[in-house]
């Protein structure tokens, strides 16, 4: 097609460990605004920065307007006509909105033989672009930091313009915006494609899409799975596309006795992320939290932890409420966490799997306060052999182990301290696939064997079906939708994670 | 697939110890020794030596706590200041508030104690960095000293209080026989307690330290709290070993202490150190100081002397700790 601006073809990108895009491809026309959608971890990121030029793919063709290009870095694409609206990272708070905009390419003027920056024609032309998009009432003197959320999109905007773009990358750009603000982007946009300019727009808000865009393209685990026009589809279609992920060699769940209510949350409330959250976990069941990236699941889970105490509302662990204001006394309180990030917050990395494994257990394995060292010695020896952890020792430090190695690490540091509730928070991302399978294999005999209440909270729907007796849905701060396991679809859980109209939808499910 | 836990055999250790950094500090400062004994016979005698370990007790002991601060990733700055408050402290309640003595010495070291609470009062509740809160009491605490001294220094103590700071005990100077049992406590305490492994893993990773359940907080408050109370307790000796108080006193310790600790193989980043090599740094310091000086070097020369034998140390150190990565 004679309109097509950018055209991009089996694209692959891999990271270690990971292959981020399998032959991808995508195309935008000139004039279009044409959303991008997928699961966390679909290839959404990777895809734009390739476009960006902020990453390079491995492989793959890359056109625009039917000339082959290649960006080695991000100001290629810029120079390109290619720019990307961040969520703020892109301005300078201590600069004028003029000096913003015209950042790195001010208008110049030469007095005394010197070349200074010409104030009069920045200020007018700052003004000329805002006024091309039909905003009339920002001061391009005011410094940016004083600006709200919506202006300061609005000079990324006329940022992007004053650089003659051609296609604009806008990544999420309403999830910090109140209502109003919205509207107002929209309009922009909708002016924008008049003029020509194509827009990428990447969001998890399905409404806005159809509200929005002229086509959407849908990828899953790097592939691209389809191109469609908006007017063409559905909510429903689009979800469809979205999940059904490939399931690797889940370990099937070993059916648990379900026991008494372990763990119960009465209005724990901690805006903005963790609202009014009631919910329960009995010993020996495994309750699957979902919800999309930012939606307060970890958050929550910390509240739960007391690394960010709760504002009000009740935890109750069996039976007995309990306050919980820092980590200390919910490990007192028998609650292990095994956290999202396992390198920053799981493991003392630079310690060795001895010292990890008795993190959270020193009183237990000490004599008036002096460390036992035999019978830490003996406590990860176990570990290391109950957990099958492939370890040249328990003296070899953990950042010597593989990503599987190190979660059963963590792992074992909780179970070493006994808990009745275990918080796994994305148990398994970024391990292989053999490891996944082992983790879900422990989580699985500890919630049966040992009537462990095990709320697991994971991006990756398969796991969430597979190993969830009950699946708790949660947006924007709430919760929103809850299943049990065999009603739950990766079409409904994925309609209740994304859709305004969620809430209703969970009610009537079947 | 898992390989069986390999023993370590006894040549193994030896050569673990031999080029860990303690044992090449050790090393350095044989050599030290024997090339000064070379310069000059004054400096390898029993005298000058337990002389030497008279002079170097206050550094010594507030390098203790330092060092348990470092290895956590923070610093102490104002132990210098809070080392001439305690002094001051100690010479005023006594002198101008007719306390008895006893008491006085008693007031010196709480004063320490209490301002290193501060210290990690701030440090932990209101966030501030530990750089930026000890270089203000730095600051604060000096004023505070001269504030209550008035520029009077306080003298003429009973014969009894010079005990600790000028008398022996089994012909080794009393204070030395503090500095080597606290040490040896301390060491054991950091090489062997929950404290010591909550120390290592707070510097290593603080936000894993907490979500380990540890608590930092205390743990924190604490060691900040004993540098007040180490501080308090070397002003004590200064004051005893020059029977003299000043407002000035302790004044620059801090680098010193610092630089003794750094040497010893405590990382300025946190999560690595021990008493041992912090011990090894303030002889070390302390025999250099002494035997350029006996040697006829100028005191700027010996400052330029030992500032290279400090690089050179944190060299090797880097070096070795390099290959061990690779290996």
């Amino acid at each position: 097609m004679s309109d097509m601006l950018l055209r991009m073809q089996g694209i692959n990108k891999n990271f270690p460990g990971v292959q981020a895009l399998k032959n991808a491809h995508f195309e935008v026309r000139r004039g279009e605004v044409h959303a991008l959608i997928g699961e966390n971890g679909a290839g959404k990121s990777t895809m734009i920065k390739i476009v960006s030029g902020v990453y390079q793919p491995d492989s793959g063709d890359i056109q625009i307007a039917g000339q082959a290009a290649h960006f080695g870095n991000p100001r290629e694409a810029h120079l390109a006509g290619i720019a990307t609206i961040y969520q703020e990272l892109g301005l300078y708070p201590e600069l004028s909105v003029a000096e913003n905009i015209f950042m790195g390419h001010a208008p110049m003027k030469t007095r005394l033989g010197l070349r200074t920056i010409d104030w009069e024609r920045m200020e007018s032309g700052a003004e000329d672009l805002l006024a091309e998009l039909n905003i009339h009432d920002l001061d391009v003197g005011a410094k940016v930091g004083a600006l709200n959320v919506g202006n300061r999109q609005r000079v990324e905007i006329a940022k992007a313009l004053s650089l003659d773009a051609q296609i604009l990358i806008m990544d999420e750009p309403t999830a910090a915006l109140t209502e109003s603000d919205v509207e107002q982007l929209f309009s922009i946009v909708r002016l924008l494609r008049q003029r020509g300019v194509s827009i990428i727009y990447i969001s998890h808000r399905l409404n806005e899409i159809f509200d929005l865009a002229d086509r959407v393209t849908v990828l899953r685990d790097g592939e691209t799975i389809g191109t469609q026009q908006v007017a063409d589809t559905s909510e429903a279609e689009l979800i469809r596309m979205m999940v059904g992920r490939k399931i690797e060699t889940l370990f099937p769940k070993q059916m648990a006795q379900i026991g008494a209510v372990a763990l119960e949350l009465r209005n724990l409330h901690r805006p903005p992320l963790t609202r009014d959250i009631s919910l329960s976990v009995r010993a020996g069941e495994i309750v699957g939290l979902a919800g999309l990236v930012g939606s307060g699941r970890s958050e929550t889970a910390q509240v739960i932890f007391g690394v960010l105490p709760a504002d009000s509302g009740e935890i109750i662990i069996n039976g007995a409420p309990v306050t919980i204001n820092k980590p200390s006394e919910a490990v007192a309180q028998g609650i292990g966490y095994v956290p999202e990030d396992r390198g920053r917050q799981g493991l003392i990395r630079e310690m060795t799997i001895r010292e990890n494994t008795s993190m959270a257990v020193l009183e237990s394995v000490s004599r008036y306060t002096f460390i036992n060292r035999a019978q830490e010695q003996s406590l990860a020896s176990q570990s290391i052999e109950q957990l099958s952890i492939r370890a040249t020792g328990t003296e070899q430090t953990t950042n010597k182990l593989s990503g599987g190695n190190q979660q059963k690490v963590v792992v074992s540091k909780w179970l070493a301290s006994k808990p009745k509730v275990l918080i796994m928070d994305e148990p398994t991302r970024g391990i292989d696939v053999g490891a996944k399978a082992e983790i879900h294999r422990l989580m699985s005999r500890l919630a049966a064997e040992q009537g462990l209440a095990i709320l697991m909270i994971s991006s990756e729907l398969p796991e969430i079906l597979a190993m969830s007796d009950r699946i708790l849905v949660m947006r924007e701060g709430r919760l929103v939708g809850e299943f049990s396991r065999d009603e739950a679809t990766q079409e409904a859980v994925a309609h209740a994670m994304m859709s305004e109209a969620a809430r209703q939808a969970a009610s009537a499910a079947p | 697939m898992q390989s069986a836990p390999r023993n370590p055999t006894r040549v193994d250790k030896l050569r673990h110890y031999l080029i860990s950094q303690e044992g090449v500090l050790f090393f350095i400062m044989l050599v030290s020794v024997l090339l000064l004994a070379t310069r000059t016979d004054k400096f390898l005698t029993v005298d000058n030596l337990l002389q030497q370990g008279r002079f170097m007790t206050e550094v010594g002991l507030i390098a203790i706590p330092m060092t348990y601060i470092i290895i956590t990733g923070g610093i102490d700055l104002s132990v210098g200041s809070i080392m001439g408050l305690a002094a001051i402290v100690l010479g005023w309640s006594w002198q101008t508030l007719g306390f008895p003595l006893e008491l006085a010495i008693i007031t010196g070291v709480l004063s320490g104690t209490l301002a290193g609470f501060v210290n990690g009062l701030f440090i932990v509740r209101v966030g501030v960095p530990p750089l930026i809160m000890t270089l203000a009491t730095l600051a604060l605490f000096r004023g505070l000293a001269e504030g209550i001294s008035q520029a009077r220094s306080a003298r003429g103590y009973p014969e009894w209080f010079y005990q600790l700071g000028q008398g022996e005990l089994l012909g080794i100077p009393t204070q030395l026989w503090l500095l080597i049992v606290t040490v040896a406590v301390f060491g054991i305490v950091l090489a062997r307690t929950q404290l010591g492994r909550a120390l290592y893993a707070i510097g290593n990773n603080e936000t894993g330290a907490r979500f380990s359940g540890l608590t930092v907080n205390r743990y924190l408050l604490l060691i900040y709290t004993f540098s007040g109370f180490m501080a308090g307790v070397a002003g004590y000796i200064f004051v005893s070993r020059v029977s003299t108080t000043r407002s000035d006193m302790g004044a620059g310790i801090e680098l010193d202490v610092i630089a003794a600790v750094v040497l010893g193989g405590t990382s300025i980043f946190g999560g690595t150190g021990s008493i041992l090599g912090t011990t090894i740094g303030v002889v070390l310091i302390q025999l250099l100081k002494n035997g350029l000086t006996l040697s006829g070097l100028t005191s700027d020369a010996t400052i330029v002397v030992i500032g290279s034998v400090l690089i050179f140390a944190i060299l090797v150190n880097n070096f070795i700790l390099s290959r061990r990565g690779n290996s």
